[in-house]
């Protein structure tokens, strides 16, 4: 636990002094939340049914979070680590090799937080509000970030496999369809039958669908506990792999 | 840490590792380091010797055989041999974001020295490599020598008994290798075993207590420096042939008094002699009977390099000669 901490500690400064790593996730976010609002604002007036009275910037909101938390700066990291050697100074420490993962992850939660208050209040500026109150948007805040963790496993998991930093950089790609694949700009009904369906196969779209109702609807229990379910089951998926590709380094 | 290990520091028996593809990067290689020593591995890029390394450290399985090192198994108890050894690889394993003496401090972390023991481990170790100035600058502002050494402290937080140095002086200037000479001299003499891989020639009969000579993953040589060079011979006189016949050069001087050895390598002879100084006269006397018109001919005393052409055929270091060398013009 002290290394995992240790390590967490290192990468979390690592964060705060290398801003040029942060500030490009957080303008595409914040882009996307403009651009989109500036085109379909009209389309979709507060007076739209799915938008219960708000702005479609509420509606953005959570596809906006989702981009904010979701880099590869974690296995960016990684692999420049393994790179530079450092990576292997680790790896020949008395430690377990798993706090090395953990360790990246628990900045990964820091920096999802920062990223997510950061989006959210960008949003509210645009004129949505947080349906759910304050308590609310703490949890779109630290549900988010458990998103941005499960990400971040999966960078690891394609920075330890492949070793290449390009490679690593354009994971972020496999994310795209992921995200726009999920009912990004209207809902599951609105959406053409094979958008629905590819929609409703995507688990990405529940963990939108969940931050959405936070903002937009207010307490949703059954939404809520599929978001949590759906962000916790990819994160352990993608975490225990990511585990298992540094436990078998090298071996 | 205190030593709990009586037997060889480093002991490792027909050690192989076969990478994907059939590459035998090592072969059967078979070593034994006693406690306290600087023991060098001395081999030209891709000889091995990093694989090797790699192994003794946990850092990679060996496909076959079995090595022991600070008393522990690399495969049935590498946690244990991570706690009682320091390593510095080849590529300078540090974090550029992080300052000299956070470093240390996160590396005395990892070998369980926490709060006020890890502040002054870090700060007795930034004294020693002579780095307290620069403790709280980001280790990216560090110059080449700096990194080198702020990694060879990094290796030492926990006093390990055994130090594991890939190529330490590899890319340094001068200066900053003799730096890293000191350091390493400095180590060993608290008891600290050495185990140091190397391509400088110059390096490994400076530094080293004995050593091996390793090339294609086989250990071709071992001894003291002076042991291996010793068994030479006397002088060595390279004739630089220059075009001419090598077959006819050799036959002209193979009978020369005194003469201990012959080795023939690409565009050149080097003969081994009983006094080679006194024998240019009559080398020079053979060629011009026989019209042989070679190149240069030096004379110096045998060195590490002519005992690792004498065991792989070739010289260590092509066209840099570390040798003086008393060059005689052949009209």
């Amino acid at each position: 636990m002290t290394e995992t901490l240790l390590l967490g500690r290192r990468a979390v400064r690592e964060v705060a002094r290398y801003p040029e790593a942060t500030i490009p996730t957080l303008f595409i976010p914040l882009f996307f939340l403009a651009v989109n609002i500036g085109q379909v604002s009209k389309t979709f007036p507060s007076t739209t049914s799915f938008l219960h009275g708000q702005g479609y910037v509420a509606f953005q909101l959570p596809v906006s979070l989702m981009f904010a938390v979701a880099t590869a700066t974690s296995g960016l990291a990684l692999v420049t680590e393994i790179d530079n050697g450092y990576f292997d100074k680790l790896l020949v420490a008395p430690i377990r090799r798993s706090s090395i993962i953990l360790g990246r992850l628990a900045a990964d939660l820091v920096r999802g937080i920062g990223a997510a208050a950061f989006v959210l209040l960008a949003g509210l500026a645009f004129g949505a509000h947080v349906e759910s109150g304050v308590a609310g948007a703490l949890v779109i805040v630290l549900l988010s970030a458990l998103f941005g963790v499960a990400y971040a496993g999966f960078a690891i998991l394609v920075a330890l496999r492949t070793r290449n930093v390009q490679a690593t950089n354009t994971s972020f790609l496999l994310f795209f369809p992921l995200l726009f694949l999920t009912p990004n700009f209207v809902p599951f009904e609105r959406l053409t039958p094979v958008m629905e369906t590819l929609a409703r196969l995507n688990p990405v779209s529940y963990v939108i669908v969940g931050l959405r109702s936070l903002v937009i609807d207010g307490w949703d229990a059954g939404k809520l506990a599929v978001c949590l379910a759906v962000t916790v089951g990819m994160g352990a998926v993608l975490v225990a792999l990511s585990l298992r590709a540094i436990a078998t380094y090298d071996r | 840490m205190s030593s709990t290990n009586h037997g060889p520091a480093i002991e490792a028996r027909a050690l192989r590792r076969t990478f994907k593809g059939g590459i035998e990067a090592v072969r059967d290689i078979e070593l034994t380091v006693a406690g306290g020593e600087v023991f060098g591995f001395l081999g030209p890029n891709g000889a091995g010797k990093t694989t090797t390394v790699r192994m003794l450290c946990t850092l990679l399985p060996p496909t076959s055989g079995a090595a022991r090192v600070a008393g522990a198994d690399v495969v049935a108890d590498p946690a244990l041999v991570r706690r009682r050894i320091g390593v510095a690889l080849q590529e300078i394993g540090l974090d550029p974001v992080q300052t000299g003496r956070e470093l240390l401090e996160l590396q005395c972390g990892l070998y369980g020295l926490a709060g006020r023991r890890a502040r002054a481990r870090a700060d007795e170790l930034l004294e020693l490599v002579g780095l307290s100035d620069a403790a709280s600058r980001r280790i990216k502002t560090y110059s080449g020598g700096m990194k080198r050494r702020l990694d060879l402290a990094s290796a030492l937080v926990h006093s390990p008994e055994v130090l594991f140095l890939d190529e330490p002086t590899t890319g340094l200037d001068p200066a900053s290798r003799l730096t890293v000479w000191d350091e390493v001299r400095r180590i060993n003499a608290t008891g600290t075993t050495v185990f140091l891989t190397t391509q400088y020639l110059e390096e490994a009969d400076k530094l080293c207590d004995r050593l091996a000579i390793i090339d294609g993953g086989r250990i071709v040589a071992e001894g003291t420096p002076e042991r291996l060079k010793a068994d030479m011979g006397h002088d060595v006189v390279s004739v630089s042939l220059n075009g001419a016949d090598p077959a006819a050069t050799q036959g002209a001087l193979g009978d020369l008094p005194g003469l201990e050895r012959v080795i023939a390598q690409t565009g050149a002879l080097a003969l081994y002699l009983e006094d080679g100084a006194a024998s240019i006269a009559e080398i020079v006397r053979r060629l011009d009977r026989e019209g042989l018109e070679v190149g240069a001919i030096s004379v110096a005393r045998p060195s590490l390099d002519d005992v690792f052409l004498q065991a792989t055929g070739r010289r260590l270091v092509e066209g840099e000669e570390e040798r003086e060398r008393e060059e005689v013009a052949v009209p």
